[in-house]
This record gives C-alpha cells, sequence and structure tokens, in this order.
C-alpha cells in the first residue's frame, strides 16, 4: 500500500526559559523520533493526555511548526523543504478541524464566506461557481443552504463544527487532521458528528488523522490507533487488536481508566493506575517507568524500541507480557 | 396511574421530605432570568431528592441547568438578571430560600460547600494553597481554629487527607506548581475543610485527564465515607456516573426527565431521552461488540426556543400527539423511579 503520509524521525523540543533574562535553563522533548505512516483512506486515530505530543505533531504535518529533525512527507513531497507551488499543493491536500468550534470561525463574517475561504486563497473557481460549491458542501456536512447568509453565533455546537467540517473540504483535501473535533460537544452530538466523519470518509475516500485523548471515542472511529505517551509512540496497533490485546502498561491504564457506563463494573484500575508517587523516570530508560507497575531494571537503563510485535501491532516495551500473565 | 393534570396534580406528587433519610430535597424550584428578550426558564419546576450519605449524579447535556440548579442551591445565582420565582429548598430541614444573606453566608462552604470544573482557574493564584485552605478555617469555624496557625495546621490535615504527598512542602505552594490533578484535590481539600454536610461538585473531572479523573473520583469516594458528606455530582458522562454515584436524575431544558437509582437507570431506562443518551456513549467493551454509535437526532433547544407540549418531543423517535400538546406530569412506575414521559403512563 502507498503510503499517503510519512513521518520518520521526528523530533521537537521546545527550550525552557527562566529568570528575568528568559535565559534558556533546559529543553522539553515534545516528540521524541517519532515515526508513523498514514496509508490513504485510513483513519489513524492519535491518542494520549494533555501534553503528550498530539497538537504539536498536528502542527508539523501543517507545517506550521519546524521539526529539529526528521522529515515529513506528504504524497510524495517533504514539506518541510517545499516552496511556491509545490507547498501551496500540499496545504491544499492537508486541512484541519479544531477542537473549539466556538473558537475556529470569524464571528463577523458569514458561513458562505467562512466555507468559500479556502477557495478564494488556493484560487479555486469563479464566485458563482464557490457559491454552489458552498451549497453543495452544506448539504454534504447536513446542513441546509439557507444558513449561508447567517452568522456563526446563531449555530450551536454541533453545527459549528459541521461548519469547520465543510470549510475543511472545500479545497477537496485527502488528509484531514482533526485534532479532538468532538471533545467540546454533548454526547448525543458527538455520535453525529463522528458519523458524519465516517460517511465523508466512505463518499470522498479521505484519510484522517484523529486525535483525541478518549480511547473510547477514537474506537468508533479508527482503523489503527497509535498511543502516545510524553513524546512517542508507545504502542501502534489496528483498532480491534489494540483493544483485545493491548501490550503497554499505559494502554491499558488508558483503557482502565475509562469509566465504563455499567453500574457495578468494578474496573481494573485501581492496580494499573499508578498513584502519586511517582518515581523519577530514568532519563535514558524507558519514560514510561515511573509510573510502570511492571517495571524492571533493565526499563530504567535502557529505551525500549518501537517493534512489530505481531503482525501489525507495534509496541516499545521491555516486557510485551500478554494481559493474562500479567494480571 | 393517574392521568390528571395541572399544577393541583404536581403539587400532590411532589417529594416528601423525611426528616431521618434526606439531606435535601427540592421541590418545585423555578430559577428564571429576566432578559431584555424575555424571561428564560432555567430551571422550570425542579423536583429533587438526596438521602444521606448518598452521590446524586445530575446528567445532561450542556444548557440543559445542571449549573443553574447547583447555583441556586447556593443562592449564587446573579440577580439581576436571575431570580429563584418559587419553589423550596430543604436543607436539613430549613428552607433556604427564606434565609437572610447572614444566614445563607454561614451555609456557604460551612454546610453546603462547591467544586468547580476548571481547578486551575477556582484557585487564586497570589495566596498559597494552604492560606486558601486555612481561610474557609478561619471564616466558619472559630472554635476549631481561632488562629492562622491553627487553621493551617487544619489545611495541612485536609491536603494529606486528599492524598498529596509531601504535604508539608506542598503547602507553601502556589497553584502554577501544582498539576491539574493537583489543584483539583486542593479544591476538594478547600471544600471537605469544614466538613459539609453536602459537596456540590459540578464537572469536577472534566477538566483532567483519563487517568488522572478515575483518581479524582476513587478519591471522592472514599472521601464520602471518612467525612460522611453527601455529593451532588453534576456530570455529563454517564460513565462517570456508574461508577461512583448512588442515584441519578437526569435533566433537559431545565426539568428532571427521569431520576431513579443507578442500576435502574441504566438496566431499565423509561425516557426516550435517558435511552437515547446511553446509546450515544461511546464504550470500549460496544465497540469490541461491533455496535455502532447511535446518535439523538436534532440538537438541544435553547432557552429561547423550547418546544411547546414536551420539550423533547422534536427529538423523540417515539413521539405521540399527546406529546406536542402538554407537558407530561411526574409518573412513577416505581416507588423510587420518576419519570416525566406520557410513554410512561398508564
Amino acid at each position: 500500500m502507498e503510503n499517503l503520509l510519512e513521518i520518520r524521525r521526528l523530533r521537537k523540543s521546545f527550550a525552557i526559559r527562566s529568570g528575568v533574562f528568559r535565559k534558556i535553563t533546559g529543553y522539553v522533548n515534545v516528540l521524541d523520533d517519532v515515526d508513523l505512516d498514514v496509508y490513504p483512506n485510513e483513519t489513524l486515530g492519535l491518542v494520549g493526555e494533555s501534553g503528550c505530543g498530539k497538537t504539536t505533531m498536528a502542527k508539523i504535518i501543517l507545517a506550521l511548526e519546524k521539526p529539529d529533525a526528521g522529515n515529513v512527507v506528504f504524497d510524495g513531497a517533504d514539506i518541510h523543504e517545499a516552496k511556491g507551488q509545490t507547498l501551496a499543493q500540499i496545504r491544499r491536500g492537508i486541512q484541519v478541524i479544531f477542537q473549539d468550534p466556538f473558537g475556529s470561525l470569524n464571528p463577523r463574517k458569514r458561513i458562505s464566506s467562512i466555507i468559500s475561504e479556502p477557495m478564494i486563497i488556493h484560487k479555486t473557481g469563479s464566485r458563482k461557481q464557490r457559491i454552489s460549491r458552498c451549497v453543495e458542501l452544506l448539504n454534504m456536512v447536513g446542513l441546509s443552504e439557507d444558513m449561508l447568509t447567517r452568522y456563526p453565533h446563531e449555530f450551536s455546537g454541533g453545527q459549528r463544527q459541521r461548519i469547520c467540517i465543510a470549510r475543511a473540504l472545500a479545497v477537496n483535501p485527502r488528509l484531514l487532521i482533526c485534532d479532538e473535533p468532538v471533545s467540546a460537544l454533548d454526547v448525543s452530538i458527538q455520535a453525529q458528528v463522528i458519523n458524519l466523519l465516517v460517511d465523508l470518509q466512505k463518499e470522498l475516500k479521505l484519510s484522517y488523522i484523529f486525535i483525541s485523548h478518549d480511547l473510547s471515542v477514537i474506537g468508533y472511529i479508527s482503523h489503527r490507533i497509535a498511543v502516545m505517551y510524553r513524546g512517542q509512540i508507545v504502542e501502534l496497533a489496528d483498532a480491534q487488536d489494540l483493544f483485545d490485546n493491548p501490550m503497554h502498561p499505559y494502554t491499558r491504564c488508558l483503557m482502565a481508566a475509562v469509566p465504563e457506563p455499567v453500574p457495578g463494573l468494578k474496573s481494573k484500575m485501581d492496580r494499573l493506575i499508578p498513584d502519586m508517587d511517582e518515581i523519577e523516570s530514568s532519563p535514558c530508560g524507558c519514560t514510561y517507568s515511573g509510573f510502570c507497575p511492571y517495571r524492571e531494571a533493565v526499563c530504567m537503563q535502557e529505551k525500549p524500541d518501537l517493534v512489530e510485535k505481531e503482525a501489525r501491532h507495534f509496541v516499545a516495551c521491555h516486557m510485551h507480557a500478554p494481559l493474562k500473565g500479567a494480571a | 396511574m393517574d392521568k390528571e393534570k395541572g399544577p393541583a396534580t404536581h403539587n400532590q406528587k411532589m417529594p416528601i421530605y423525611n426528616k431521618d433519610s434526606d439531606l435535601l430535597v427540592i421541590r418545585d424550584l423555578h430559577t428564571h432570568f429576566f432578559t431584555p428578550d424575555g424571561v428564560l426558564r432555567a430551571l422550570d419546576g425542579v423536583d429533587l431528592r438526596l438521602p444521606k450519605g448518598k452521590t446524586l449524579g445530575l446528567v445532561g447535556e450542556s444548557g440543559c441547568g445542571k449549573t443553574v440548579l447547583a447555583l441556586s442551591i447556593l443562592r449564587l445565582i446573579p440577580d439581576p438578571p436571575g431570580r429563584i420565582v418559587k419553589g423550596e429548598i430543604l436543607f436539613e430541614g430549613i428552607d433556604l430560600l427564606s434565609l437572610d444573606e447572614r444566614a445563607i453566608r454561614d451555609v456557604r462552604g460551612n454546610k453546603i460547600s462547591m467544586i468547580f470544573q476548571e481547578p486551575m482557574t477556582s484557585l487564586n493564584p497570589v495566596f498559597t494553597i494552604g492560606s486558601q485552605i486555612a481561610e474557609v478555617v478561619l471564616l466558619h469555624q472559630h472554635k476549631r481554629a481561632a488562629t492562622k496557625k491553627q487553621a493551617l495546621d487544619v489545611a495541612m490535615d485536609m491536603l494529606k487527607i486528599v492524598g498529596i504527598a509531601s504535604p508539608e512542602s506542598r503547602i507553601n505552594d502556589y497553584p502554577h506548581q501544582l498539576s491539574g490533578g493537583m489543584c483539583q484535590r486542593v479544591m476538594i481539600a478547600m471544600a471537605l475543610a469544614c466538613r459539609p454536610a453536602l459537596m456540590i461538585a459540578d464537572e469536577p473531572t472534566t477538566a483532567l485527564d483519563v487517568t488522572t479523573q478515575a483518581q479524582i473520583l476513587n478519591l471522592m469516594k472514599g472521601l464520602r465515607e471518612e467525612i460522611d458528606t453527601s455529593i451532588l455530582l453534576v456530570t455529563h458522562d454517564l460513565g462517570v456516573v456508574a461508577q461512583s454515584c448512588h442515584e441519578v436524575a437526569v435533566m433537559y431544558t431545565g426539568n428532571i426527565v427521569e431520576s431513579a437509582s443507578v442500576e435502574d437507570i441504566f438496566s431499565s431506562p423509561l425516557h426516550p431521552y435517558t435511552r437515547g443518551l446511553l446509546r450515544a456513549i461511546p464504550r470500549i467493551g460496544g465497540l469490541r461488540s461491533g455496535e455502532s454509535l447511535q446518535a439523538i437526532a436534532g440538537n438541544v433547544p435553547t432557552l429561547r426556543d423550547i418546544p411547546k407540549g414536551c420539550t423533547f418531543n422534536n427529538r423523540c423517535p417515539e413521539v405521540m400527539d399527546i406529546c406536542r400538546g402538554e407537558y407530561p406530569p411526574v409518573f412513577r412506575p416505581k416507588a423510587d423511579h420518576m419519570v416525566r414521559c406520557w410513554r410512561s403512563a398508564n
């Protein structure tokens, strides 16, 4: 299968500045040697807690941030080397939907100009064609065309997220980065937006990178899921496989922490979730070693590589114990 | 089940206050907001009962009035534009609505305390967490701690209770030095410092990561027993409710549409809205069995365009003619199961 997007050995760190003169006192590694592929017409879920580097990764893929090292290749062209026409082409091919549908629509613009703005930037079509495309897009996302002349404040959260989706689709992208697109929405609306994204993918043969902190949401839309922890991918597998056989202790911890809507069902979380007393993770060892209940000497000394433990199931852990053996 | 309509029936069906087992009983509470565009009925006849020592989960989507209800109990509704126009809030036998400003201040933070969704912004950034916890004790409980030093000792104990490692050094920290989960622990310490009879937690874990959320929920569960307090847990997450509540009340457009024990709500939900919510939650277990997510059609109506009759009628898959005409009264198919839906009338 030809890859649509290839991320190789991506690194990014931010400087910590302190004191009156804002001197650089250290660095945080936000992304640490990340390798990732996105195939055509698939959804790659990216899950992890706040601060694990999900959004930084999205920004780098969108060429909004420059990586320190490594490269991102979209459809054969390196995003961070490209200039002029090629870069414009790439940017057209990758669009984004953000978390907050209230902050990402300009309140002073009508829906028609919000949706046609990407088309104006990328100089597609005449004015008339753009308007008819707007109508087409609105129908596609389940809104009616008489909404074109309205302003964002007249819409609810779910409707706004639909408008954001319509705007992202305006220039026929091939890859859509969805950065926590449903976490600001109510449960009943969440499902609508997820189902819409699934339908649009089938119809338009899109690829998604679906970023979320919630494993249960991501499970419904993703074909493959990558679990991130402190700037590294610790596990990568097909969605079904990941849920059936989570290998990394962090993945298990994340799964156990999701409160199941079944009263009386005692979760295993007490054992898996680390208590407050974290021991210092060793800088040269596994980043999760500070919390890990299965920690052994090797974890403190050596950083585990992401290896293919089973077919299409990658994990970065020295233990890879199956769930039963651990329990 | 009788089908009489009108306010008279409604009054008879209001919860009866039982002094020994009930901590909080709310009857027919109406909180309205008077705006230039008209009156918004944020709470429109809420009935609620919280038994002693239990956790009641108040579930609903944004804008349904959960927070207004929480604020109404503490009489913190900004006036103007808001006003509690009608109803009773019986807490330990006293109607909170009849108290004057001095008396209600004695209840707030002392007998009823509240923690909010955003732990980072609810703490004052220019005071240490120790002094913020001590302030509550100094303000309300002179007998327990007359001097600042004694109050700080209480603060230290509270930090220990909420599981903050090395409280001796943490007590002098400022909020920005703590993580989100730690700030929420401090908020809980503050809320419980006076050993209140009721703690209102308004979306206490929504801003936190799942693993931190699990820790905080476990902590609250443990503390409820230890400090002997009841909890009103406001949340939109039915998973959280299933894991930590005894009773559940489901809210929609300013009213409680269904309330029952947590087992009944999850095993035999009666209101179509509750059923819809349950089907819409993404579940790891559901994914395994290949279920798809089922959305509730339409949007939550805003308070300005609430449909006539049953307020859920424009989204309800089981709508009948009567639903479009009249708001359903309270039906009680089982002793402890209340629902406002015409489908349950028989």
